[in-house]
């Protein structure tokens, strides 16, 4: 017995993020950290800034964290992230 | 009616199989082919028409329409009697308090346990009685499951995809139940979160896996609640301290005791309130003694207020046992209930 089958999901792919365009240097850019909330973050993005000025000449690093590490990032947070160089999406599990 | 879903032929049973598994449109058990006219045949029952916007997944963007929840409840074993519950269920679902993105993608591994009341328990043979939280019945059975492949196949909550669960747990095949009205004096769980108890309805929860519990050593409220209170302590300890809703499922024969004391379920959830609740300090005899820091002597209740107490009664006659359900994580995603907005007593209409 033959069958006609349906496809079960929405058949076209949901709206995908683009990474921006690479930057050339990091020196004398600002990069913003977007951390989860979580406690893992804190030593390790600590870390990074350390990293990123001292061997990559980074100016500015600026630490950001969400309310609820399990929703989207905040209104605000998303339209502070327009004024820097990069940013840095993280999670601390 | 005009379906909007690409179609796809199969020799035979088992080519269907494999096309659909080998798509990762599974949850790896067997599926009832979804073909038009069984598609239809869900969507005529509810009467709707296919491209009816169910609502907008808020994270993504992704639009979800009737027919594809109608194709994949079809997929899990629903009759069309089954799908308006699904579709309610999804409906709650999609509502901001519920965060559906966060609790289908965390690590933390939750299942939405979806809670039925009403008369529409009775239409679809949901029992509520043996075996309530396993396989108890067809309509839980297939209803649980229609929820879990709608949220792989529409939302890509597959495992290492958006699914990034560490663990799950089994619920994530079906996690369905329906409220023992009949056998119990008490409000209904959608009566007592404002649904008139004539309506059907559905409530949604973001749930950790069952934590069962014994106490068949006494008739006292008190002390039957007391056991339920002491294994929600042990999981702020183990698991989180987050408060949030928890939902506890009380069999008939700790029940009958309660409800002999003439004890209400709101006095059971200011009690629970009252008794659900520990020091941060208790942290460190479970090895967790990293993060009390200063804060030894902060209390946590399980819940913020009794309202956030589900008290569900369900579960065979016999046997001195209950659950505590735990939420995926406290507040951050909060139980949704809401009516069945179909008619179910009326006829599909003739095609």
């Amino acid at each position: 017995m033959s069958f006609q089958v349906l496809d079960p999901t929405p058949g076209t792919a949901p709206p995908a993020g683009k990474l921006a365009p690479r930057l050339d240097t990091l020196k004398g850019k600002t990069v913003g950290f977007v951390s989860n909330g979580k406690e893992g973050t804190k030593g390790f993005f600590k870390h990074l800034e350390q990293m990123l000025k001292d061997d990559y000449g980074v100016a500015k690093v600026v630490m950001r964290a969400k309310s609820n590490y399990s929703a989207p990032a905040d209104a605000h947070i998303a339209d502070e992230m327009k004024t820097w160089d990069a940013v840095v999406s993280g999670l601390g599990d | 009616m005009q379906l909007a879903s690409r179609t796809f032929d199969a020799d035979n049973i088992s080519a269907v199989q494999e096309l659909y598994h080998s798509n990762g449109w599974t949850d790896g058990l067997p599926i009832v082919p979804p073909t038009a006219d069984a598609v239809q045949a869900c969507l005529e029952w509810a009467m709707m028409p296919p491209d009816q916007l169910i609502g907008i997944e808020p994270v993504r963007g992704l639009a979800i329409t009737a027919e594809k929840i109608a194709v994949n409840a079809v997929m899990a074993g629903c009759l069309p009697m089954h799908f308006p519950v699904v579709l309610t269920a999804w409906t709650a679902m999609m509502q901001e308090p519920f965060l559906m993105h966060g609790a289908t993608a965390s690590t933390g591994g939750c299942a939405v346990l979806v809670v039925l009341n009403g008369p529409i328990r009775l239409e679809l043979g949901a029992t509520g009685s043996f075996n309530a939280l396993g396989n108890s019945d067809r309509a839980t059975a297939v209803i649980g499951r229609a929820v879990r492949l709608c949220l792989i196949n529409l939302m890509d909550v597959r495992p290492g995809v958006i699914d990034r669960s560490t663990l799950g747990h089994p619920g994530k095949f079906s996690y369905c139940i329906a409220e023992d009205e009949e056998d119990t004096t008490w409000k209904t769980l959608s009566e007592q979160r404002g649904v008139e108890r004539a309506a059907s309805a559905v409530t949604v929860m973001a749930a950790g896996a069952p934590r069962q519990i014994m106490n068949e050593w006494t008739t006292k409220p008190e002390e039957i609640l007391e056991t339920f209170a002491a294994e929600m302590r042990a999981n702020l300890r183990h698991y989180s301290i987050h408060p949030g809703n928890y939902a506890i499922v009380i069999p008939k024969q700790l029940r009958e005791h309660l409800q002999a004391a003439k004890w209400t379920k709101s006095d059971i959830a200011e009690f629970i309130h009252q008794r659900a609740r520990i020091h941060r300090r208790e942290w460190a005899d479970v090895g967790k003694g990293a993060v009390v820091r200063d804060r030894g002597d902060s209390v946590y209740p399980a819940m913020e207020s009794p309202d956030q107490l589900l008290v569900i009664a369900a579960g065979g006659p016999a046997g001195g046992f209950g659950a505590v359900i735990p939420p995926w994580l406290g507040h951050k995603s909060h139980a949704v209930t809401v009516p069945v907005g179909v008619c179910v007593d009326c006829e599909p209409p003739k095609s």
